[in-house]
């Protein structure tokens, strides 16, 4: 269970964002929906330990993250979380298979990546350098590389945002199969992709963010 | 890790290799540039060790050193024969050579000796002079490829005014060349050297002005060249020789000199060669220009891997780790430099042999001073430390929150 109370983040532009309490339950897949700058993104960063909430306290089965070090944050970051971001955070010269060998660093034991490729459909990428790849493989890279660790929770931040509607739904459908049992809560504009989730959240409710639905956009 | 570092580092191959080479060429030089001044140094204060001690006419003892020992300047004088005779029987002394130098063939000294002189050397052509022998000359390679003279051909050798003797002398012998001094250098019979000047002397009076030149050289050697039965012995021979006076067969008296050449080398080498603080001055340079361009080019490097690091520290690689991998990786790549370094200098060394046995010095590539590990040291140190401190900065900002 991840419960989101009284937290608040304020940017260096002075962008406030105040959230209303959330609890995500573990096991379920969650849609975060939402304009942009109304803090899915940095709702993810928070939960994941790489942003640390202003005012109020994220915690994960009770543990609260805020007074964590940032030591510990790394090694939850990296035994529970897996986090599929908007522009992949892969290392373009580098293959496919070193990209997510990469986490042997921090120990993680890598060895069913073999099997996520090959369900993801992309095994014959796998000593492919990811600069020669398409956003899609790339994107199913990343996927890989978060679910390789098994993780109990799945951050997913814009998975289908360089993507069009085909592949990003088919993108959606792999990683809320392989993240089957596991908590996922994943942040997208695109609403045709909510039959894919347990349960869709709109954002500029929780922070209260007014939504230009024509523009798509956050105003002021 | 290491696979991980080997490949991050195949990725950045070409600023790998950059930074290899640099460091190679810095570190390669430094190391080069130390161990030769220095065996260059230790050679020509060895060729000085080969002799225990040098017993000659008062005057500088630097002259004496450098004629007896490299062919150069103009003797001090002479001394008797007798002084010869009197070291060889002196329980101290292993072995004493006589030496005296006069006249020149087209320019070319002339020393006369015995062929234990010239017992380190190789004669590459025909055989080397009879002791007890007369009016027979071995050359140096040098002096016979440029006067284009071989076994079996007679010379004349010339005054230092440039009257050339008539007696004719034959060439029995060619020393193979050895790129120093004594391939510029005709050797012959002591008994040579006084015959031709006892033969021009009864010949004429014009030969008095050139007696007063050299002295009489009848029974008389430009200088002893003594080897000790124990190289403890040496010192005391010197203090008993030096400043001694004795006297000729005529009654004429003449004060000697006795050096250690090691010494009066040495110290020629200590007060008079800057070298060795030249190459200091020019490794010192060398190794703050190669901190500056490693440090600079490791800056750039980490500043380019700052997109990789952020990514790392995203999925959660522990600060901790990064600065193992960069450390590794800069590690790897200072010791293969180090490696490298060092084989360029010792094949350097190789190519350099022959300049430096002009000198009359072998260089030995298989040398290495102390100094050099600790070039090799530093420079591996500089190779590692800007990454240490690029990854402590990085630690401490953390960076992670953006």
């Amino acid at each position: 269970m991840i419960t989101v109370k009284g937290v608040s983040k304020t940017f260096r532009n002075e962008t406030a964002l105040d959230y209303k309490d959330l609890e995500f339950e573990t096991g379920k897949s969650y849609m975060l929906l939402g304009a942009s700058g109304c803090g899915k993104s940095t709702l993810l960063n928070m939960i994941a330990g790489i942003l640390s909430p202003d005012k109020g306290e994220i915690s994960i089965d009770g543990r609260a993250m805020s007074s964590a070090s940032q030591k510990e944050k790394d090694k939850f970051r990296i035994e529970k979380i897996g986090f599929i971001f908007q522009d992949f955070k892969l290392i373009n010269e580098m293959t496919v298979a070193d990209n997510i060998n990469i986490l042997r660093l921090e120990g993680v034991d890598t060895s069913g990546m073999d099997e996520l490729l090959e369900r993801l459909g992309i095994s014959d990428k796998k000593n492919k350098k990811v600069k020669h790849l398409s956003g899609g493989q790339k994107q199913r890279v990343a996927i890989v590389r978060a679910l390789v660790k098994s993780p109990e929770i799945i951050l997913a931040d814009e998975p289908t945002g360089n993507l069009n509607y085909a592949i990003g739904e088919q993108v959606i459908k792999e990683l809320t199969q392989a993240a089957a049992g596991k908590t996922l809560i994943a942040v997208t504009h695109d609403e045709r992709l909510r039959p894919y989730f347990d349960c869709v959240i709109d954002m500029n409710d929780v922070t209260g963010t007014p939504y230009d639905v024509a523009g798509g956009k956050a105003v002021d | 890790m290491l696979s991980f570092a080997l490949k991050n580092m195949a990725v950045k191959k070409v600023q790998v290799i950059l930074v290899v080479v640099s460091i190679v060429i810095s570190a390669g030089v430094a190391v080069l540039a130390y161990n030769t001044a220095n065996q260059v140094r230790d050679g020509i204060t060895n060729t000085a060790g080969w002799y225990s001690a040098i017993i000659g006419p008062t005057g500088s003892k630097t002259q004496l050193a450098m004629n007896t020992m490299y062919f150069t300047d103009d003797p001090l004088g002479t001394i008797p024969y007798s002084v010869v005779t009197e070291l060889q029987r002196d329980s101290r002394v292993k072995r004493v050579i006589p030496y005296a130098m006069a006249d020149n063939y087209n320019g070319y000294r002339v020393v006369g000796t015995t062929s234990e002189y010239l017992e380190s050397k190789k004669v590459a052509l025909g055989s080397m002079f009879d002791d007890s022998g007369v009016y027979e000359v071995v050359l140096g390679a040098g002096v016979a490829k440029v006067c284009d003279v071989t076994v079996g051909d007679d010379i004349f050798t010339s005054h230092s005014a440039g009257e050339e003797h008539t007696q004719p002398l034959k060439v029995v012998g060619v020393l193979e060349e050895t790129h120093s001094v004594y391939d510029r250098v005709v050797f012959t019979q002591l008994k040579t050297i006084w015959e031709i000047h006892e033969h021009e002397h009864e010949e004429g009076e014009e030969e008095h002005e050139e007696e007063h030149e050299h002295g009489e050289m009848g029974n008389m050697v430009c200088a002893a060249v003594v080897t000790t039965q124990n190289p403890a012995y040496a010192m005391t021979l010197v203090n008993d020789y030096n400043g001694k006076i004795i006297s000729d067969e005529d009654g004429d008296s003449f004060t000697l000199q006795a050096i250690e050449p090691m010494d009066t080398v040495r110290s020629i080498l200590e007060e008079a060669d800057s070298t060795k603080y030249i190459v200091y001055v020019l490794c010192a340079i060398i190794l703050i220009m190669n901190v500056m361009v490693i440090s600079i080019i490791t800056l750039l490097n980490m500043y380019n891997s700052a997109k990789e690091i952020s990514l790392m520290r995203l999925i959660g690689i522990s600060m901790k780790k990064i600065n193992l991998l960069y450390i590794l990786q800069n590690g790897i790549i200072g010791i293969i430099s180090v490696i490298l370094a060092f084989a360029v200098s010792k094949a350097c060394l190789v190519f350099m042999d022959g300049y430096a046995s002009s000198m009359g010095v072998v260089l030995d590539t298989a040398k290495v001073y102390p100094a050099e590990w600790a070039i090799l040291a530093l420079v591996f140190a500089i190779a590692v430390l800007p990454t240490v401190v690029c990854t402590f900065v990085m630690a401490r900002r953390d960076g992670i929150e953006e």
